[in-house]
């Protein structure tokens, strides 16, 4: 989109769009809800079934200068037949949601949600990973009347009207009271691969990866070689950590023991040593005695606090529960622990500046097992040196039992 | 945020380096306006990183300003030492200037402290270029390649830098401005873990 009046740029040199989430939500989108007039409207409507991302670069430009990322309005009213999922299916691929959405905030008041999706290229089940990334923004009922109607019916707490019988499973997914339809505002940007350094471009140079951040991963990389995991999850900017470590409002190690307990159990033959002993056992419990200590972590916490289909084959041939979790067959229970126990990993070695904060991190009412996890995680940090593999292992170990007995 | 500006919400004063020399610092060193004319002058030896606020221009948590080049960047409670190897700043395939990076070390020179505050420091390359009079004058960073003119180090021109000054946390450079573009820790956990699923369908 022009931002020219006369072939003479409004935008003076040095200036960009790169709006707050705030001012997405506060200004834009709400005038977009409200139909008012938008200055300089830069973000336009765009029909996201029938938009590619890398078509976005070339349809939400602004102005001429270098963009990282780019902004549009999408109305969601396209559904899938048959039920109340939107559908974000374009002709090459799909946008599927991750991890569960954001708040955001403006001065303390909840005004909005943030979700994220990422861009698959092909079909279910077979689509692949892109580096697409959208984050997907939209008011509360409050600031969008248009949305009100339809979240009145769906269960939230400021509507006294029952919940439907559509709405999701999952408990507090506040989404789920919002996912009907209205104009939503979209970012769209590219992953930036962090396990390099970015190039200090703009002002805002890119997250350095360094130091103790690397060595994380590189000391990580022995117990979980073999593993298919990404590090990515790994060499998070400090920024992110930040970010994590002052999330506990967002209950954040709950969700992600939600989010994996929603997991199929399924396993990862190719990569995994353990895996002959762990399908010998259909009760994940016993794992402890045959298995490393990574794995004996993700096998009991399996036990504890999933609701496990049953193991019936090996290999990636297990048949995930019908209808349940869309088919999903090579999922790796153990490999998902992976993923936490190394995110574990990762907060234990930059625990000697930030212990206090991660205490606070895991710290969180209502959780047990975060509770559990802090004072495990809390009390083995004098024993695990710097990398000391074992002591984490032990650490982790710990955190097992201790999980085990609370939840017994 | 970014000065006397009618811009409506969402866009901020978010200069690339090439934007600093060309549209700034080239200009200043060539006596020329900026447009627009937001990035004060600052004595840097006068003031602390922390001190800058209401000086500086502030764009999010970053402060702009144009300094002389100083031999010794002192400063009330210490001085900025350099970091790293300086880069240079191309426009359209051509060297235009150079990034030099600092870091601000409390107490005396040599055995100062350091701390969290970073500067980046802006020289033209070279001098500058005699921008009066030629079409190197446009403002624009395209037609610069033929007819450009140098002038040999002249004083005046190589006295001025442009500096962006900001508060590392953490030890990276992440500013505001990246709050919708990095993902989070926990977002890339939630991906990674979205590694080991074959979903079938779209969630909503």
């Amino acid at each position: 989109m022009s931002i020219s009046v006369n072939g003479q740029s409004v935008v003076p040199p040095g200036f960009r769009f790169h709006p707050t989430e705030e001012e997405l939500l506060t200004y834009y989108l709400k005038k977009k809800v409200a139909s008012e007039r938008i200055d300089l409207d830069v973000i336009r409507d765009v029909d996201l079934n029938k938009l590619e991302p890398w078509d976005i670069q070339e349809k939400c430009r602004i102005g001429s200068g270098p963009q990282n990322d780019w902004y549009f309005f999408s109305h969601k009213d396209k559904k899938y037949p048959t039920g109340t999922r939107t559908n974000r299916a374009t002709a090459a691929g799909f946008w599927k949601a991750t991890g569960r959405d954001k708040a955001i905030y403006t001065s303390a008041r909840r005004i909005g949600m943030r979700k994220t999706l990422v861009f698959y290229k092909g079909r279910a089940p077979h689509g692949q990973k892109s580096d697409w990334i959208m984050h997907e923004y939209r008011l509360d009922e409050a600031h969008n009347p248009s949305a009100a109607a339809a979240a009145a019916t769906a269960g939230d707490p400021y509507y006294s009207s029952p919940p439907p019988a559509a709405i999701r499973g999952a408990a507090g997914d506040q989404a789920a009271a919002q996912e009907q339809e209205g104009w939503v505002i979209c970012r769209v940007f590219k992953k930036k691969n962090l396990l390099h350094h970015g190039q200090s471009s703009g002002g805002g140079a890119t997250a350095s990866v360094t130091g103790h951040t690397g060595a994380a991963s590189s000391k990580m990389a022995a117990p979980m070689e073999g593993s298919p995991s990404n590090c990515s999850s790994v060499t998070v900017s400090d920024h992110a950590k930040a970010q994590l470590l002052h999330s506990a409002s967002d209950d954040a190690l709950d969700h992600i023991l939600q989010y994996i307990g929603g997991r199929p159990c399924g396993s990862n033959t190719k990569h995994h040593d353990t895996k002959p002993a762990l399908l010998d056992h259909h009760h994940h419990h016993h794992l402890a005695t045959t298995t490393t200590a990574t794995a004996c972590t993700g096998g009991g916490l399996y036990g504890k606090f999933m609701k496990l289909p049953p193991l019936e084959h090996a290999g990636g041939l297990l048949q995930s529960p019908p209808g349940d979790y869309g088919g999903a067959a090579d999922a790796s229970g153990i490999a998902d622990w992976d993923a936490l126990d190394r995110l574990a990993a990762y907060e234990l070695n930059g625990l000697s500046d930030a212990s206090k904060t991660m205490v606070s991190f895991f710290d969180e009412p209502g959780s047990a097992a975060a509770a559990a996890f802090s004072s495990s995680v809390h009390a083995t940090t004098v024993g695990v040196g710097d990398g000391d593999l074992w002591s984490l292992a032990r650490s982790v170990s710990s955190l097992h039992a201790d999980l085990t007995m609370d939840n017994v | 945020m970014g000065g006397a500006t009618n811009l409506p919400p969402g866009f901020h004063f978010f200069p690339s380096d090439e934007d600093l020399v060309i549209h700034f610092l080239r200009r200043k060193v060539a006596n020329l306006p900026c447009r627009p004319d937001i990035i004060p002058t600052v004595l840097l030896h006068h003031y602390n990183p922390w001190e800058l606020n209401g000086t500086a221009l502030q764009a999010g948590n970053q402060w702009y300003f144009f300094s002389h080049a100083a031999q010794s960047r002192t400063s009330p409670n210490g001085y900025w030492n350099p970091i790293g190897a300086d880069e240079t700043v191309t426009s359209s395939g051509c060297i235009v200037g150079l990034k030099k990076t600092l870091i601000f070390c409390t107490g005396e020179p040599s055995k100062g402290f350091k701390t969290n505050w970073i500067m980046h420091e802006y020289h033209l390359q070279d001098g500058g270029y005699n921008v009066s009079g030629s079409s190197t004058s446009s403002s624009s960073s395209s037609s610069r390649k033929s007819q450009r003119k140098r002038v040999h180090s002249s004083t005046e021109s190589n006295s001025w830098v442009v500096c962006r000054v900001f508060e590392s946390s953490c030890g990276s450079q992440v500013s505001f401005h990246d709050e919708g573009t990095e993902l989070s820790c926990l977002d890339e956990v939630f991906l990674s873990l979205d590694d080991y699923d074959e979903v079938s369908l779209p969630n909503n």
